[in-house]
């Protein structure tokens, strides 16, 4: 008799307790774990549709469970997010409470004095130590009109420092005997050895003209020491993008393209080039680091398992070119202060280190270098040495108001050469000569070089 | 007979004389009911029409910049204009946009007016012909971008695929200069042509059945009977779809930003897709409006010549 009231009494006690511990559970996960950042209002944020929204997807309901508050994501297609963007911050009352802007367009709001300043939100607030910088885009100095830390303000906050790193077939290359490609003849000398087209191409990155060749152009163009002014932070704009050592780096990209990447390469884009990789018909790519996750995906590639990520290769005897084309999570000045708060605590949650490795494991692009890493030894995320190797080479290009004139003179300039159109020299000289009257006319101090010999 | 015209001739006497006033006050008093009835429209009508096109002007001599969360004008006069001249990828998207007009409408209406012939010759299902015929017109121009940039694909697409299967050469349709533009133009066609038929095959439905038989009857061939009696009755129709095709055409941007972006190079960079990215990327208003202005006029002006060639419209 005793001993079945005592039963029930357990079994009583053990079903309340099965019946309360999730409620029990999670606030204490939510204290312990992630940054209680308090009761907000709900957030809309402007996003784009691209391989790491899967990752930012998870980490945004991970926020939602772990503190209540409500997250929306606005996804939008990357060809619409700017004007999208510009007519939040146009209108009286924005709908977006964080939008999310890609680095070339980040002057534009800066200057434009559409956005606080997260000192404006929450005085005193910086970023977290660890946290990567990504070549300075979140800062902005007004009195110089550049994106640097010094005498800059914090506007904006990392959601991925996205750079390229070179993925490439390590099971080929196995086969192969070949090692890791680290310079640009490795990648030619690889080439040759493994491509069988139309089956298997050697190598392909982004010709499509626009912003797709002007980004995977960039680290040739670093590699080889050139650059596209002489010195903008300095208020020097004089335009060098018809140097002897970025001819050098377009003739090269020039060559890697047409003797290792499809036929069609003037058109490939990043869907294109990651497709390919994707079903197995290219040895190496130069890709952003965010379609990793993607790649290792055995429901969406053909390669899961068999690609590794290394830096980007360069020259010989010179440090690879890293450009970063990273995205800034950034607060419109035209939504209520509430909201402006709401979208602080979110950045705030968002940046430490257990949200980050969150967002690692779902498959997003972490931005603090103690996670990089620490996770960095699990062979799953072996790829962040290459991402975190990259990152500490990793420039910006287009840090001035005129950016995206520029990388439209660029990227129809550099396609043209790409496909014959034009030889590299004139393509070079004439994107010099129209990047000069675009600085010209905003009244830049500029200049050019003498032309290249045609 | 004669009373009866001096009836009629007395008429305009009586109106001319006693009564005219009397009209004419209340005419001017009906005249300011309609008026006052008619000012919103007409006003709705300045404001959706005329404003625009004058902000459009004043836009078109001012840069225009945001700082602070304000607009800010500057008069630039002339500026926009002489940058216009030094512009040469206006010029070549000018030509690329002639080009596609002309080929793309030639065709479409020729196909279009042949399908409306051949399908009015059709005893039966001519509804469903019709229904079926009008089906891409409806498909949404996402998804026609997705679905040719798939069938063009240089590696999966089915176009490669079946020269591969005949031991060709796989083509790059929209990456190879020589190719792109004509196959930009291919989608255009194989998109509008329905359109072209469903104007014609209304105008050839309601062709004369007796003049048509009187040509069968003295012995016209089918040649003969198309081009001596269906084009000459069906002019205006054929004007009228001409018109409103290449007025379309001249405004290409949606197919053309989905399958090339312009590319490869300038190969099928087109004037709309010029002006969005003036607009929209280089955030230019003022040199983007003076573009609209360019491009308006450039419209009439194609369409002021087109109807000097051809006649069609009269």
């Amino acid at each position: 008799m005793l001993a079945s009231y005592w039963r029930r009494i357990l079994l009583a006690a053990a079903l309340l307790v099965f019946a309360v511990s999730p409620v029990a559970i999670m606030p204490v996960l939510a204290q312990t774990s992630f940054l209680n950042v308090g009761k907000q209002v709900p957030i809309t944020i402007l996003i784009n549709s691209s391989p790491w929204l899967g990752g930012f997807q998870s980490v945004a309901g991970l926020y939602e469970q772990q503190t209540g508050n409500k997250v929306n994501l606005d996804v939008t297609p990357y060809p619409g997010m700017l004007e999208k963007a510009r007519n939040a911050v146009r209108g009286t009352e924005s709908p977006d409470d964080v939008l999310n802007l890609d680095s070339g367009w980040t002057i534009e709001f800066y200057e434009g004095g559409f956005l606080v300043s997260l000192d404006q939100v929450e005085p005193g607030y910086a970023l977290p130590k660890e946290v990567l910088t990504c070549g300075d885009s979140y800062f902005w100095n007004a009195a110089k009109r550049f994106r640097m830390e010094a005498g800059g303000v914090l506007m904006a906050i990392p959601p991925n420092c996205n750079t390229h790193v070179l993925v490439w077939r390590k099971d080929l290359f196995d086969q192969a005997g070949l090692p890791a490609p680290k310079t640009y003849d490795d990648v030619l000398a690889a080439c040759a050895k493994l491509q069988s087209p139309p089956k298997l191409y050697g190598f392909v990155t982004r010709g499509e003209r626009g912003n797709g060749i002007n980004f995977d152009f960039m680290p040739f163009l670093l590699g080889y020491g050139a650059h596209i002014v002489a010195d903008p932070a300095n208020g020097d704009f004089t335009v060098t993008v018809n140097s002897p050592a970025a001819k050098e780096a377009l003739d090269k990209f020039i060559e890697i393209m047409k003797r290792c990447a499809p036929p069609n390469a003037g058109s490939i884009g990043q869907a294109d080039e990651i497709q390919l990789m994707a079903v197995g018909k290219v040895a190496m790519s130069e890709v952003v680091i965010a379609a990793w996750a993607g790649l290792q995906d055995p429901n969406k590639s053909m390669v899961a398992g068999k690609v590794a990520a290394a830096v980007n290769p360069g020259p010989v005897g010179r440090p690879p070119g890293v450009v970063v084309g990273n995205w800034h999570f950034a607060i419109p000045k035209n939504i209520p202060e509430t909201h402006q708060k709401a979208d602080m605590a979110f950045f705030k949650w968002f940046l430490t280190k257990e949200s980050q490795t969150a967002y690692a494991e779902a498959g997003g692009i972490p931005v603090r270098s103690d996670v990089l890493t620490e996770l960095a030894v699990q062979p799953k995320f072996a790829w962040m040495s290459a991402y975190n190797d990259s990152l500490k080479l990793g420039q910006q290009v287009l840090g001035f108001a005129e950016g995206p004139a520029v990388e439209q003179i660029l990227g129809l300039r550099l396609n043209q050469a790409l496909i014959g159109e034009m030889t590299a020299a004139h393509a070079l000289n004439t994107a010099a000569s129209e990047i000069k009257d675009v600085f010209a006319r905003s009244g830049r101090k500029t200049g050019l070089l003498p032309p290249l010999p045609e | 007979m004669a009373p009866q015209q001096r009836t009629v001739a007395a008429t305009p006497v009586w109106l001319a004389v006693a009564p005219l006033t009397r009209v004419r006050r209340r005419l001017s008093h009906d005249d300011w009911f309609r008026y006052a009835t008619l000012a919103p429209a007409i006003v709705l009508l300045l404001l959706l029409t005329v404003y625009p096109v004058i902000n459009l002007l004043m836009m078109s001599v001012s840069s225009i910049e945001f700082s602070q969360g304000e607009q800010h004008w500057t008069f630039v006069g002339l500026a926009n204009l002489q940058r216009l001249f030094t512009d040469w990828l206006f010029a070549t998207t000018l030509r690329n946009t002639l080009i596609f007009v002309a080929v793309a409408v030639a065709v479409e209406l020729a196909l279009g007016f042949a399908l409306a012939v051949i399908v009015s010759g059709v005893p039966r299902a001519k509804g469903l012909i019709r229904t079926l015929m009008i089906l891409p017109i409806l498909v949404p121009p996402v998804a026609i971008g997705s679905m040719w940039k798939l069938m063009y694909n240089f590696d999966f697409g089915i176009f490669n695929q079946a020269l591969e299967a005949f031991g060709l050469q796989p083509v790059g349709w929209l990456s190879d200069p020589r190719f792109a533009l004509g196959s930009v133009i291919a989608v255009d066609i194989w998109h509008w042509t329905p359109f072209m038929f469903l104007i014609l095959f209304a105008g050839v439905e309601g062709l004369p059945r007796d003049v048509m038989e009187a040509a069968r009857v003295d012995g016209a061939s089918i040649w003969q009977t198309v081009t001596k009696v269906i084009v000459p009755i069906m002019r205006p129709a054929l004007g009228i779809a001409f018109l409103f095709r290449s007025i379309f055409a001249f405004k290409v941007f949606d197919e053309i930003f989905l399958l090339t972006s312009g590319g490869p190079g300038t190969a099928t960079d087109v004037v709309s897709l010029h002006l969005f990215k003036v607009f929209f990327e280089q955030n230019n208003l003022g040199y983007g409006a003076l573009l609209s202005i360019v491009i308006i006029l450039a419209i009439v002006a194609f369409l002021v010549t087109a109807r000097q060639f051809s006649g069609l419209v009269r």
